[in-house]
């Protein structure tokens, strides 16, 4: 089984957001990690890129699959993390300890469409059925 | 969905099932990457049970084949196993296919999982052509489907005539036997009579990985058995996603990608296994309805091919990805790509857009990973 942490919000195309502020910081789920198998390719988008709601922040691939991040929140990614780039197996190893980006909120109410951990464990048992 | 006999295995093992052409199937038990190291320097097993198996019997059938597909099937030592392709009268192609000589004028065709029905009906359409073509020739042909009846089993990689020594015996083949199962060349099969069953085991030294390894066509009910041995003797499963993976390393094309209806096998760059000496069906509109070829590229950096990617060459959009994947044994994206025909066989880098990238490929002669 698959875990889900209960401080961070959900969205459906199975990326984390933890919340400090006004900075949201973006990653991939443990079901989605599940799902993938090992990761053999990570890349975070560059830093000072204004990203709009569902526009590409990262992209994950294993040796069959290929899957991309989507940004949940409109903003500016202040930080990228590149060690991903080199190491993508530590994603498989601990998805909600490793973000990919951190934006800069330029609307946090947008947080609002997303899932709390109660709704999104929901979520995965539907798609998993 | 159809299930294998061995389905209730690979749920029991946790395995990760998709639906693959209507099977319940496993893609992966721990791992794709751990499956196809175990294939590469151990030994692997795979359910191959959705392959379909369709007898083509009675007088004349040989000869039937032998217009029917890309090469005879006749002429050659009875235990000679035929890989030959089956086209189109157009010259595109139906499927690739295995034959094996079962008894005198009967034949058993190993055909993809996602083709047999439409095989079946192309090989009985066929049939009737073939009768209004050659109405002197004497046969009596009959076509079954017979792929209900049987499981089978694909034990690959380097210890794999080890494993398939101890099977031998726990299975109790006689000395004759084990002796043949020992010398078995490559492409030659034994058919093991089990008691019990209508329907006789054989054991073939072919495979779709690359490595040495066998494939066994049990009596349905008999498969379970066969996969306990294996497993208890500590032969680890592998799914499709390691099959997919290791076949495209060794160079190894797939039904859909390198072949397909609108693909000829001369496109796909299977010219080695079609005999243009004498008449086979498609074989006239082939080569005019050939207007691509395939090609073998490796990534330079850290980018990974997939299916359907574009391929550029000096800015020029000259192909595509037929099929692409990261490859677990090179640690690499590797991929073919279909590519004009007028493609320079001396082009040394290629550019495939990744996403929004253009990435730089090398250009380079199959198989990846060389044995």
């Amino acid at each position: 089984m698959t875990t889900v942490k209960e401080d961070r919000l959900y969205a459906k195309t199975h990326e984390w957001v933890e919340v400090e502020g006004n900075v949201a910081a973006i990653g991939i789920t443990d079901f989605a990690q599940d799902q993938l198998g090992d990761l053999v390719y990570a890349e975070a988008e560059p830093v000072d890129i204004d990203v709009e709601i569902d526009d590409l922040v990262g992209s994950v691939e294993s040796v069959k699959m290929a899957s991309d991040l989507y940004s949940p929140v409109a903003g500016k990614i202040i930080e990228s993390n590149e060690s991903i780039e080199d190491a993508p197996e530590q994603i498989n190893e601990d998805a909600f300890g490793t973000w990919f980006v951190k934006i800069e909120m330029s609307d946090p109410s947008q947080l609002d469409g997303l899932m709390d951990a109660e709704a999104y464990k929901k979520f995965c048992e539907e798609e998993s059925a | 969905m159809k299930k294998t006999p061995l389905n209730q295995r690979h749920l029991a093992l946790n395995a990760r099932m998709v639906d693959y052409a209507g099977w319940d199937m496993p893609v992966q038990y721990k791992g794709i990457t751990e499956e196809v190291m175990a294939v590469r320097e151990k030994v692997g097993m795979f359910d191959v049970s959705h392959m379909g198996e369709v007898l083509v019997c009675g007088g004349g059938s040989g000869e039937f084949l032998n217009w029917l597909l890309s090469r005879d099937v006749t002429g050659k030592q009875k235990d000679q196993i035929t890989y030959a392709i089956l086209c189109y009268e157009n010259g595109g192609t139906v499927d690739d296919l295995l034959v094996y000589e079962m008894d005198e004028d009967c034949y058993m065709l190993v055909v993809n999982a996602a083709n047999k029905d439409k095989d079946v009906l192309h090989i009985n359409d066929s049939l009737i052509t073939y009768r209004e073509k050659f109405s002197d020739r004497q046969e009596d042909i009959k076509i079954v489907d017979d792929s209900a009846n049987y499981g089978q089993i694909a034990v690959q990689g380097p210890d794999s005539l080890k494993v398939m020594l101890d099977l031998a015996e726990k299975l109790g083949l006689n000395a004759e036997q084990k002796e043949q199962l020992q010398g078995l060349k490559r492409y030659r099969q034994i058919q093991v009579d089990k008691d019990g069953f209508e329907r006789k085991m054989i054991i073939s030294r072919t495979g779709y990985t690359g490595e040495n390894g066998y494939e066994i066509y049990l009596p349905a009910e008999l498969t379970g058995e066969v996969w306990d041995l294996l497993y208890d003797y500590g032969v680890d499963p592998a799914g499709l996603g390691a099959r997919d993976a290791l076949r495209l390393e060794a160079g190894m094309p797939l039904y859909g990608h390198e072949m397909a209806e609108d693909i000829t096998p001369l496109e796909g760059d299977m010219g080695f296994f079609i005999d243009f000496s004498r008449e086979f069906q498609g074989g006239e509109k082939m080569k005019a309805r050939s207007t691509r070829k395939k090609i073998a590229l490796v990534s330079e950096g850290r980018a990974i091919p997939r299916d359907g990617y574009s391929v550029y060459l000096n800015d020029e959009e000259v192909g595509v990805i037929s099929s692409g994947s990261f490859s677990p044994t090179l640690g690499k994206g590797i991929a073919f790509a279909l590519v004009n025909l007028d493609f320079p066989d001396d082009a040394d880098i290629v550019e495939v857009k990744v996403r929004k990238k253009m990435e730089p490929f090398k250009h380079v002669v199959a198989p990846f990973v060389k044995k």
